[in-house]
């Protein structure tokens, strides 16, 4: 078994004359959590969207648990192991904050199961309550996840995309607009989550990135700059040129996302 | 582990009382209708029998609109396709097979199976406005199809359709008989419409809401949206055309007019008259629009313009139609209820 779980290969697309990502190759290591950092418009979502499926690459491969899974559709992915959530939250706004979940868990469900009454579905249940006690979110159960605060939505957006067990999760920007004291409380529980778990991670925040990473992919423009240990990548001299020189207090290069 | 029991119990009550409110909303109209027999058969009535029965098999045609708008977010503008299809399916078995209310239902169930897939494939591959017009399309060209294919009567449709008894081993309905059809028809559009409010709640039924809300996170769920979506085309398809293969048991006839675009919209504004979203409000909306035709038709010529008006005054003031209206109330009641006991 090869140490890492997810194998990105020369991975290149563009739209019209912009290249999103071009050449791009880097492993996530089982177990571990690899950011990719980049200032904003780097291509690091568009990144994501390759990797997830929900874009097809103009060039290049993805392998995933030892296997090709270069141009497999989203959901397939999914029940191959690979979840990810969304830089912009993306949610059942119109559903309970419970319906979220459960809907999440439900591909833990046998097949079976699909066309029985909804009662039935006891693992999907269960899971989606565990996953209000892990993220706080049991006294918001029954509300609509349009009504909960900007804070708890990215929570429940980072709950329900683990919500199927998955063997890699890619987090965009989990933090992006949480307040302090919530985003190191994200930080740690994602800490927590690796080693199971196998995390690509998209963040703005480097004191997150410096914490959490085993290693650090860093784009520009589409391609890769430098990776390595967050201390190599943080003494890189063109990482410094074209990063964090632009910000020397390093606090959010790139500044706010969208 | 109490706190997990609290949060269950709350989730759990939830969705009992909205069911609640539902199946409320359902049993006011089976009574109203039972009523409505009790009324017509004192009074020896056959026009009024007729009329309710028809407002009942178009009731089903609405149904069938419900699930695709109310719950997967489809509008579908052709749904008349599959109600004239099942029409046209069942009168012919009906007068060519066998005068059979079993082999009528069974081979339109196979048919629409298969035409129903065709038709969703075709569909479905579009969004939104496209997806409407798309529906829209492909029933006009059927509607013309039939029109001018002599084989099946062309622009004059089938007449002659045999009257049957349906056999349900202890007692048997005979389809001409006013009470008699329209008890019938009640109690398979009420199965039809229990069959409907049971997919709904369950997990693939929940998906077809999750693709409703915001189908672009389906697939990161592990589910492909085609696919839910093409089961929920196909399951709607089987309800129109079930609804449709009871039209020429009560008319004795069936004609192209069934696959008009006038009646795949009149479904639409009974789902929205109704109460988008509610499968009960299919069976109000019907009953409203039926009426308001027989009885303003009966003062003015122009019923169509005062419907039209009265359709937009709703959709104003009642945007979420009348089981949108009705439903929160039936739930406070239902909660009430659950609360004292
Ligand atoms: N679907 C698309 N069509 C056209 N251009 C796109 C598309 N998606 C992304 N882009 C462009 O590709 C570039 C990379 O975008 P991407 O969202 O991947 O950046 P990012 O690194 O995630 O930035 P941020 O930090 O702001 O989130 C940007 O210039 C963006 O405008
Ligand atoms: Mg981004």
């Amino acid at each position: 078994m090869s140490a890492a779980l997810l194998e990105v290969e020369g991975l290149a697309i563009s739209f019209g004359a912009l290249r999103a990502v071009s050449d791009l190759s880097f492993t996530a290591a089982r177990g571990g959590i690899t950011s990719v950092i980049g200032p904003n418009g780097a291509g690091k979502s568009t990144l994501f969207n390759l990797v997830s499926g929900a874009l097809r690459p103009q060039q290049g491969r993805v392998r995933f648990a030892g296997a090709d899974v270069t141009g497999w559709s989203t959901h397939k992915l999914l029940r191959a192991g690979l979840s990810r959530s969304f830089q912009i939250t993306n949610l059942f706004f119109d559903l309970s904050v419970f319906e979220n979940l459960r809907l999440a868990s439900q591909v833990l469900e046998p097949m079976g199961r699909a066309l029985l009454p909804v009662a039935r579905s006891t693992a999907a249940r269960d899971r989606a309550e565990e996953l209000l006690g892990q993220f706080g979110l049991a006294e918001k159960a029954t509300e609509l996840a349009g009504h909960l605060s900007h804070g708890e939505q990215r929570r429940l957006e980072i709950a329900v995309s683990l919500a199927c067990r998955p063997k890699m999760l890619l987090l965009d920007e989990p933090t992006q607009g949480m307040s302090h004291g919530d985003t190191q409380s994200t930080a740690a529980m994602i800490k927590g989550l690796a080693g199971d778990l196998t995390i690509l991670l998209i963040e703005h925040d480097i004191d997150v990135v410096m914490n959490l990473s085993d290693h650090v992919v860093v784009m520009h423009q589409g391609a890769k700059l430098a990776e390595g240990t967050p201390a190599e990548v943080r003494g890189n001299a063109e990482v410094q040129k074209a990063y964090f020189g632009e910000n020397p207090g390093g606090e959010t290069p790139g500044g706010e996302a969208h | 582990m109490a706190e997990a029991a609290i949060l269950r119990n709350a989730v759990e009550a939830t969705e009992r009382i909205a069911r609640g409110g539902r199946n409320l909303l359902a049993g006011i109209f089976v009574a109203i209708a039972l009523a409505f027999a009790v009324f017509a058969g004192m009074t020896g009535d056959t026009f009024f029998f007729r009329l309710a029965t028809e407002a009942l098999i178009f009731a089903g045609l609405a149904l069938s609109v419900d699930l695709l708008l109310g719950y997967t977010g489809l509008l579908s503008l052709g749904q008349a396709l599959f109600f004239g299809f099942g029409a046209y399916v069942s009168g012919l078995v009906l007068k060519n097979v066998a005068p059979s209310f079993w082999a009528a239902i069974g081979i339109t169930l196979a048919a629409t199976l298969l035409v129903g897939t065709i038709a969703g494939i075709i569909s479905i591959r579009a969004r939104g406005v496209y997806f409407a017009l798309i529906t829209f399309g492909l029933a006009q060209v059927a509607f013309k199809v039939v029109f001018n294919t002599r084989e099946i009567g062309g622009s004059d449709g089938i007449i002659g359709i045999p009257q049957i008894r349906a056999e349900f081993g202890l007692f048997s309905v005979d389809t001409q008989s006013p009470a008699g059809f329209f008890l019938l028809t009640l109690a398979f559009m009420m199965l039809l419409y229990a069959g409907c409010a049971y997919l709904v709640q369950t997990p693939a039924g929940r998906l077809l809401v999750a693709i409703r809300t915001n189908e672009s996170r389906v697939p990161f769920l592990g589910y492909s949206p085609w696919r839910a979506k093409l089961f929920a085309f196909v399951a709607a398809a089987v309800v129109a055309a079930l609804s449709g293969s009871l039209y020429p048991m009560l008319r004795g006839l069936v004609s192209p007019e069934l696959l008009a675009f006038q009646i795949s919209g009149n479904a639409v504004i009974m789902v929205v008259i109704g109460g988008v979203g509610t499968l009960a409000g299919a069976f109000y909306g019907s009953a409203i629009l039926t009426m308001l035709k027989s009885v303003i038709g009966t003062f003015t010529e122009y019923h169509l313009i005062v419907i039209g008006a009265l359709f937009m005054l709703s959709v104003i003031f009642f945007p979420k139609g009348l089981a949108g209206y009705a439903l929160p109330r039936l739930e406070r009641w239902v909660a009430r209820r659950r609360g004292r006991a």
